[in-house]
């Protein structure tokens, strides 16, 4: 018998008992909707947590700092400590770049310098303690939103971008008031006041130092003496003060906290050229030093920030750049715990859905069974008439076939619309139906489909043809 | 009697109803040629049904062989036995039993589709053969939208279609009117005698059995009298 004719039996026995297939196609579609719904809100809560990675720091990234094999920076004082013998081994300057960027499935390096300097605007101070140059490139990249400004161009002279919250950092020199013990904000325009900067910390603190302690051995003197200090100490260095200007501010209410809001951003080019000129030949705060006290020729960078080409390959990459020697930290630990998460939550919501599939796959045996017991006679005359055991098992499988597979259609259709609804409630994509998910559907329902009609099937094969002529 | 298509030597046929044995076929020998229009005459449990559905190759005997068109059926599978019942054999029925869902010529064509011949070719033979009983004009009806004796003909198409070596008729008039059966009778002496088809009919009427060529009476599962 044709495929083709065994189709057309099988349609035709459908359509006679209309209502009956229409109910039963019901039943596997719901079941389908809630496995796929169940899947999707799965889907939806995994992108979730994938974006909250990406937000802090990315998926791909792996972040390198210097190894075990040197004594760290304080970066409170700004005061180096260098106690190995060979420290440079360890740190991070452009020959790590290269050595990095030679490992397999890297896709890009580029470095991060933290900075320290005091800005002061007017009667307002602020110590930036981790200000962050980069390449303004990969700042670019970033994509974030300005309030006001932009990025300065490539080539520029050092201009600063600051977060939306840096503001708030602001203390007032006359009463060390800071805006989150007033909620008064300082009266400083980030983009217009005049802000000048510190980049010598040192020299700044043992200023300061140097001044309340006059201060307090005079016993307040009016306060009005604001010009340098009086010159009762061993005479310390007057710090120097710049002019730098600001680029932008990022995009962001005092309120709206995300991953830039505290930091201040500058092209790492121009802070480079900024700081060989102004510490020609001494040491710059937070570099380290030789063992002679003289400042190393190259800079030494904070960390590096490494792109892997795949997600898949972070941990590759991560224990080859420890194998060299260096520190590295990425969210791939975070990122296996969250996949194991929606792994299992994956999992107990679909089983929630595949019990009402089971149910509806039990409703298909049942109508399978049923329109067997009807057609005893049917199916007899076709035996009688020469129909072949195997084309009788067939159509029966092909009719159950084909209530899966409407069944399945009809159930992405329905969880197509309940997920976009969801998604209107919601306001998120709190659902998503993953793509591969549409063929897999059908193709489920229809295996389970045909395995539920499998029982009756070989029923409606083994029916003696005799009896079933014989019950007139 | 030209060459014999059925021969059937000895056949027991023993049912068990619980502990009770039976004996439907009581060592039945039985020949017929081909060409022949043949009655098997019995009343109600005379094992004239069991007869026909042995030698029709519906059912297997308990003991005894049986022939039909060279081949010992008694010796095949269930699936062997559906193959020979195609190629061979065609059935009319009591009940015309007809496939609701399936309009006439459909129903003359199923036969064939399960035989896997095409679709045009097979809808072709329908309608020569509905056309030969008279029935140009209920081609596309339903077996509901048809009377007794119409449908009946369709039966006939049907188990003509295969151009079956041997046809088997279970009553075939047992639920049509009298000027019905007469009709229907007739065109099955046509059959047989025109076509050259070989008839085995079961009935319980001597006067229906008057139609056929040769009568075997049956009676407790063993033939007493041919005629």
């Amino acid at each position: 018998m044709r495929f083709s004719d065994k189709l057309l039996m099988a349609c035709s026995s459908l359509l006679k008992r209309k209502l009956r297939t229409i109910l039963t196609i019901l039943g596997v579609m719901i079941g389908v909707a809630s496995i796929v719904i169940m899947m999707a809100l799965a889907e939806g809560l995994n992108r979730e947590s994938m974006e909250m990675i990406e937000k802090y720091g990315g998926l791909r990234t792996v972040s390198v700092t210097e190894g075990n094999g040197s004594q760290t920076m304080d970066i409170e004082g700004g005061a180096v400590a260098v106690s190995s013998t060979d420290p440079t081994d360890s740190k991070l300057s452009d020959s790590t770049i290269d050595k990095i960027s030679n490992i397999a499935h890297v896709e890009s390096v580029y470095p991060v310098l933290q900075f320290q300097a005091v800005l002061i605007s007017g009667a307002y101070h602020m110590s930036l303690y981790s200000g962050k140059a980069m390449p303004i490139e990969v700042l670019r990249d970033m994509n974030w939103g300005f309030a006001e400004g932009e990025w300065p161009q490539k080539g520029d002279e050092l201009q600063f971008v600051f977060g939306n919250m840096v503001l708030e950092d602001f203390l007032d020199s006359r009463d060390q008031n800071v805006y989150w013990e007033t909620g008064k904000l300082p009266n400083v325009d980030l983009m217009n006041s005049t802000i000048f900067t510190i980049f010598d910390v040192d020299a700044y603190n043992a200023q300061q130092a140097g001044r309340s302690q006059t201060q307090n051995m005079g016993n307040a003197q009016e306060g009005g003496d604001t010009s340098a200090n009086s010159g009762e100490t061993s005479a310390p260095v007057i710090p120097k003060k710049y002019m730098i200007k600001t680029a932008g501010v990022l995009e962001g209410g005092l309120d709206d906290y995300n991953e830039y809001s505290w930091d201040t951003y500058c092209d790492i080019e121009a802070l480079e050229k900024l700081y060989k000129k102004i510490f020609k030949n001494k040491v710059i705060p937070g570099q380290p030093a030789k063992k002679n006290g003289k400042p190393y020729n190259e800079l030494f960078y904070s960390s590096l920030n490494v792109i892997v080409d795949d997600v898949e390959n972070v941990a590759e990459v991560q224990q080859a750049i420890g194998d060299l020697g260096y520190q590295t930290s990425s969210n791939s630990e975070w990122i296996e715990q969250t996949k194991q998460q929606t792994q299992s939550i994956r999992a107990m919501l679909g089983g929630i859905g595949a019990v009402s599939l089971l149910v509806a796959a039990i409703g298909i045996a049942n109508t399978m069974m049923m329109s067997i017991f009807e057609r005893t006679k049917e199916i007899g005359i076709m035996k009688v008439i020469g129909c072949g055991l195997r084309d009788i098992q067939q159509m029966f499988l092909i009719e159950a076939g084909i209530i899966g597979a409407f069944g399945g259609i009809t159930g992405l259709i329905l969880s197509f619309v309940v997920c976009i609804i969801i998604n209107k409630i919601t306001g998120a994509d709190t659902s998503v139906i993953p793509f591969w998910m549409y063929p897999s559907a059908v193709i489920f329902a229809i295996i389970v489909s045909m395995a539920a009609g499998f029982a009756p099937s070989r029923r409606a094969m083994s029916l003696s043809a005799l009896e079933a002529i014989r019950n007139n | 009697m030209s060459q014999s298509v059925i021969s059937a030597k000895s056949v027991y046929k023993i049912f068990k109803l619980g502990e009770e044995r039976v004996i439907a076929l009581n060592g039945v020998s039985l020949e017929i040629g081909a060409g022949e229009f043949v009655a098997i005459v019995g009343t109600s449990g005379s094992g004239k049904s069991t007869l026909l559905n042995m030698l029709a190759g519906l059912d297997r005997p308990t003991k005894g062989e049986i022939v039909i068109a060279g081949k010992h059926i008694e010796k095949l599978s269930e699936g062997e036995l559906v193959r020979f019942r195609r190629e061979n054999v065609g059935f009319i029925f009591q009940a015309y039993d007809l496939l609701s869902q399936l309009d006439a010529i459909e129903n003359v064509a199923l036969p064939l589709s399960f035989k896997g011949v095409s679709r045009p070719v097979r809808t072709r033979a329908a309608i020569e053969l509905l056309k030969k009983m008279g029935l140009e004009k209920y081609m596309k009806h339903k077996p509901t939208e048809m009377s007794g004796g119409q449908q009946q003909r369709v039966g006939i198409a049907r188990a003509l279609v295969v151009k079956p070596k041997i046809i088997f008729a279970d009553e075939p008039t047992g639920n049509l009117d009298t000027k019905t059966t007469i009709e229907v009778l007739h065109i099955l002496q046509d059959v047989v005698h025109n076509e050259g088809n070989t008839l085995v009919m079961v009935t319980h009427d001597k006067h229906l059995a008057s139609y056929a060529d040769r009568r075997v009476h049956i009676l407790d599962g063993e033939i007493v009298l041919e005629d």
